[in-house]
């Protein structure tokens, strides 16, 4: 007998892979739904090792999928919900133009729907697995609430991702877990930490929508990994809120509907608006406390006490970041964005409101006397109270960055504000340059050293002035002057010919030389250096020559900054005698 | 020959009903039925009369104000005017009085039946059927009503008690199956699907502090010259590109060009002058391969070639015994050989691993259009305004974020397809040319 003949890719890495032509053959389904199954599933193509080997000789590059993903979407009930949509499509195509109305209407009013619940618990097992995935949720929910209704999106979906999104943040105020915000020409980024996750999003400016062309973005795709985060995006709140206590469908116990706003709006509508402000408290449904103190353990074993000291002021100062704004009355101008400045403000424990025409929900006055901030985006004003700051938004992005409450001159209206600094930046980096203003913001000593160098400028620059005019006046007293100082040295070297006669000397005492310290701690180095061994004497070599290189970048920057600050003082100076000689 | 006056009446039979018909003179007959007709239309003639009918005294005012709600109540209340075809348009009777006409099932049914079911309907009995669908709605509606609707979320899918079929490590195999024998939940452990992340870029990358709306001199300085490194690299590129392609190639006119083309496309062809010579000169059939002759060894050459060989390989056995003695003198050649191709390769393998690490950060090929990735956004620095009221928005978040889901991995990049619209030939029917205006009509 001969043993029967292999087949060509009957195994190895031909046999692992599959073109989409033949995932969809496999399937039975058309591309479009192919599409939307795969990103509801979370499957992704594959590239294969070996391309030629993987697409079994085929030329070209095909997209490949693995034939086990294939396998593991065949099992999913949700094909036949999208075998039903087809069907259901083509009865309502064919009683529409048939002109079949009532049929037509029976068609639509038991319309097949997608659950989505199961493959949400199935990608993410466990709450902080859909935690860890929550950055492109958030950002493309943020995003599409901002939409008006399109073609190839859903009519409802932006008002549901509106809903959801408003609906975290204020479960994100409650947890008060905002940690950073950065204001970016293309939006806000906001940072917060939940469940010890990290979880970073952006929204859009407030800004009117603009068209898109649909050469370049996908809309239809877009709105099905949509279509997933809303439901996702709806359990987590679903299970944020109830870890805080609070109300799913968020309630309201402070606020309650006057007879004239009846018969204004009815209460969904009401509720709603309410959400919408993000002003008033969310009811809880205990009054307990939910979150107890979080002590760090002092017998942990791998950290060094060096590190559980770091982390205990970090976690200080995460405590005082959280009621960084308590006891702080807001009032927001017209002019402000409203939500982003509500939402952080309240993140931190401040009050705020705003005009009563410009959105609804607005807790106090202008005129209120207890006021101490008003932000305002302006640069004059004519009405003004003693009693409060007139500040521009960027102090409250930046004393959340800096974790403490900035001094507030700087942030005055109309004036030139200070540079609004990434927060996203490792603070860790000794390698690289980091500019004198995103030093101060994070140790208050810089800061010092800043504004006193800022000061001493100040006033060389006048005593400049004041040497120049004096100058003038001097160049005839200059010659007499050099007479004198050389007569003084003169008789200073009589005298030390003098000393070496005596032959008593007092003893000296033993002086340690300044740098034999460092000299031999620099021999002492290099003998260290020389125990690396063989092995690893390259890699350290690069490494030691990184470092140089990036030293000197840093040194680079640093006297570019010096030279264009000189500059910029001269011309500084230039103006002001300008000035002076018109005056 | 004498004209007779009047034409004599031809006589003519009227045996069948189709010559009577014919011979007959009925016109009398239907002009009077064709006045009744018309008669029976528009009414009686006008002579017959009287002035009562024919005038009518008005009394009413002229113009009647009817507000647009009235009119609009009288409109609702006339039958629609899609009825109007259905109405008889002539005053004519129909002439067939019973019209045949197919009763609904309510007209065919027994009169006796009827007043049974009536009698059984006041009673409270209903049909089986009956009963049935009034259950089946019931059955639906509340289906309809407890179905959670879209953006509706009561429940908490990450629930504790549902860990037991989850395969953790606390529980053996056996005891989840025991447990869950009577739960009615899957007692088969799917093997979970090792979720490979797609990529290990981050979903949201950092922004350059460079874009802030406010930035400082240096970060700011700092994006521009990224920005303007990568637009420089492009700009090298296309010049590369144009030199290596279009400035090779000397610019000839269409003249020349078409020229030259015909120069080319005649090389090699003999001139007509020199064919005849040829032609003349080897007429006669030749064979490009001549054909092989078997030519045989002679013994002897045979016997000398086996002698070669034996020697050959006698001297190839001395030459190997001769290396392996030499060899061993070689020794550390050998070895330092041996370590120059290791460390080559040792290299090698470093260098792979590092481009490894780097090709991790890049897009993965997935398709056959290449993924391009997006210009960094930034503020020119007249833009900056430095506040937030005038804040110039730059950069689409959509674009960025599909973009993104290209970057990692997660679709493949394509470009939109437009259905190509389908060539269609116009062509008017031989029937309906128009020619005769140029052929007959001229």
């Amino acid at each position: 007998m001969v043993a029967k003949r292999k087949k060509k890719y009957a195994s190895g890495e031909g046999a692992h892979f599959m073109t989409r032509k033949a995932a969809l053959k496999k399937l039975q389904l058309s591309l479009n739904d192919f599409r939307r199954l795969c990103i509801l599933k979370g499957i992704y193509p594959r590239e294969p090792r070996n391309r030629k080997r993987a697409q079994k000789g085929q030329a070209g590059i095909k997209t490949l999928y693995h034939v086990k993903d294939i396998q593991f979407l065949m099992h999913e009930p949700i094909i036949w919900r999208l075998r039903d949509y087809k069907i259901f499509n083509k009865k309502v195509g064919r009683a529409r133009a048939v002109k079949d109305f009532e049929s037509l209407k029976k068609y639509l009013n038991n319309h097949p729907t997608l659950k989505l619940d199961h493959i949400v618990k199935e990608r993410y097992p466990t709450f902080l697995d859909a935690l860890r995935d929550l950055d492109d949720c958030l950002t493309l929910c943020f995003l599409f609430s901002t939409f008006p209704s399109i073609a190839h999106v859903p009519r409802d979906q932006s008002a549901l991702c509106r809903r959801l999104t408003i609906e975290f943040l204020h479960a994100v105020i409650e947890a008060k877990a905002l940690r950073k915000v950065f204001v970016s020409i293309k939006g806000y980024y906001y940072q917060a930490e939940i469940k010890g996750e990290t979880i970073t999003w952006i929204v859009p400016h407030h800004f009117s929508f603009e068209p898109q062309s649909r050469a370049e973005v996908d809309f239809k795709l877009m709105s099905t990994f949509v279509e997933f985060y809303t439901v996702m995006l709806g359990f987590i709140n679903f299970r944020l809120y109830h870890s805080l206590n609070l109300f799913y469908p968020p309630k309201f116990s402070v606020v309650s509907q006057n007879d004239d706003e009846k018969s204004i709006v009815d209460e969904e509508v009401f509720v709603s608006e309410r959400v919408a402000a993000l002003n008033f408290p969310v009811s809880k449904t205990s009054s307990g406390e939910e979150e107890e103190e979080v002590e760090i353990d002092t017998f942990s074993t791998e950290d060094t006490p060096e590190k559980i000291e770091e982390a205990k002021i970090e976690a200080e100062k995460i405590k005082n970041l959280k009621g960084l704004f308590k006891g702080l009355k807001f009032f927001i101008n017209r002019e402000v964005p409203r939500e982003p400045l509500v939402f952080i403000i309240r993140c931190f424990g401040g009050e705020v409101s705003w005009d009563k025409l410009l959105f609804v929900g607005a807790s106090f006055d202008e005129n209120d006397e207890s006021v101490t901030h008003q932000i305002v985006d302006r640069p004059s004003m004519d009405k003004q109270f003693i009693s409060r700051y007139y500040i521009q938004p960027q102090w409250v992005f930046d004393s959340v960055n800096a974790r403490q409450l900035l001094p507030v001159n700087k942030y005055f209206m109309g004036e030139v504000l200070p540079p609004h600094l990434s927060p996203f930046i490792d603070k860790s980096r000794d390698q690289q340059y980091i500019p004198p203003e995103e030093k101060a913001l994070y140790d208050p000593e810089a800061l010092e050293e800043l504004h006193k160098k800022q000061e001493t400028d100040d006033e060389s620059e006048e005593e400049e002035q004041e040497d120049e005019k004096l100058e003038a006046e001097d160049s005839e007293k200059v010659d007499e002057d050099e007479e004198d100082t050389e007569d003084e040295e003169e008789e200073e070297e009589g005298e030390s010919t003098k000393k070496k006669k005596l032959k008593v000397t007092p003893g000296e005492v033993y002086k340690e030389v300044p740098w034999e310290k460092s000299k031999q701690e620099r021999q002492e180095y290099k003998l260290r250096e020389k125990l690396v061994k063989n092995k690893h004497r390259k890699l350290y070599k690069s490494m030691m020559a990184g470092r140089q290189q990036r030293a000197k970048e840093i040194w680079l920057l640093r006297k570019k900054r010096r030279l264009h600050e000189e500059k910029q003082k001269e011309e500084r100076k230039k103006k002001k005698k300008v000035e002076k000689q018109t005056t | 020959m004498a004209k007779p006056v009047m034409k004599k009446k031809k006589r003519v039979s009227k045996k069948s009903k189709l010559s009577w018909r014919k011979h007959v003179n009925i016109n009398d007959v239907e002009e009077f039925l064709e006045d009744q007709r018309l008669e029976e239309r528009l009414g009686p003639p006008l002579e017959t009369l009287t002035d009562d009918q024919l005038f009518k005294v008005d009394v009413e005012p002229s113009k009647q104000t009817v507000s647009s709600k009235e009119r609009k109540r009288k409109r609702f209340l006339e039958p629609p005017r899609c009825f109007a075809v259905l109405q008889p348009h002539t005053k004519v009777p129909d002439p067939i009085r019973k019209r045949n006409r197919v009763r609904t099932k309510e007209e065919r049914k027994n009169d006796l039946i009827k007043k049974k079911e009536a009698e059984n309907r006041a009673k409270g009995i209903w049909k089986h059927r009956e009963l049935q669908a009034i259950r089946d709605q019931k059955v639906n509606e509340e289906r309809k009503q407890n179905d959670p609707k879209r953006g509706e979320f009561v429940q908490n899918i990450w629930d504790a008690d549902d860990q037991l079929t989850e395969n953790n490590g606390w529980f053996s195999k056996n005891t989840v199956k025991h447990n869950l024998a009577g739960t009615g939940k899957i007692r088969k452990t799917v093997k979970d699907l090792k979720k490979i992340k797609s990529s290990v870029l981050p979903t949201i990358e950092m922004p350059h502090p460079g874009m802030s709306y406010n930035p400082s001199y240096d970060d700011h300085q700092d994006l521009l010259k990224t920005v303007a490194e990568k637009e420089m690299k492009i700009i090298k590129e296309e010049e590369h590109l144009n030199r290596v392609t279009r400035d090779m190639f000397s610019k000839v006119t269409a003249k020349k060009r078409d020229s030259m083309w015909l120069q080319e496309m005649s090389q090699g062809l003999q001139s007509a002058s020199t064919n005849d010579n040829d032609n003349e000169s080897d007429s006669e059939y030749k064979a490009l391969n001549p054909p092989t002759k078997n030519k045989k060894k002679t013994l002897q050459q045979r016997r000398k070639q086996q002698e070669q060989m034996q020697l050959e390989l006698l001297k190839r056995a001395a030459k190997l015994s001769k290396k392996k003695i030499s060899d061993i003198h070689q020794l550390k050649t050998l070895n330092k050989q041996i370590d120059k191709t290791e460390s080559k390769a040792k290299i090698l393998r470093e260098r792979r691993l590092k481009n490894l690490l780097l090709k991790k950060k890049e897009p993965k090929r997935l398709s056959a259009i290449k993924f391009e990735e997006t210009e960094l956004d930034f503020n020119m620095g007249p833009d900056i305004t430095g506040n937030l009221r005038s804040l110039k928005k730059e950069g689409n978040l959509l674009t960025e974020r599909f973009k993104s889901l290209q970057k990692r991995n997660v679709i493949e990049p394509s470009v939109r397809r437009r259905r190509k619209k389908s060539k269609v030939k116009v062509y008017t029917k031989p029937g309906h040319k128009e020619d005769w205006i140029t052929t007959v009509a001229r």
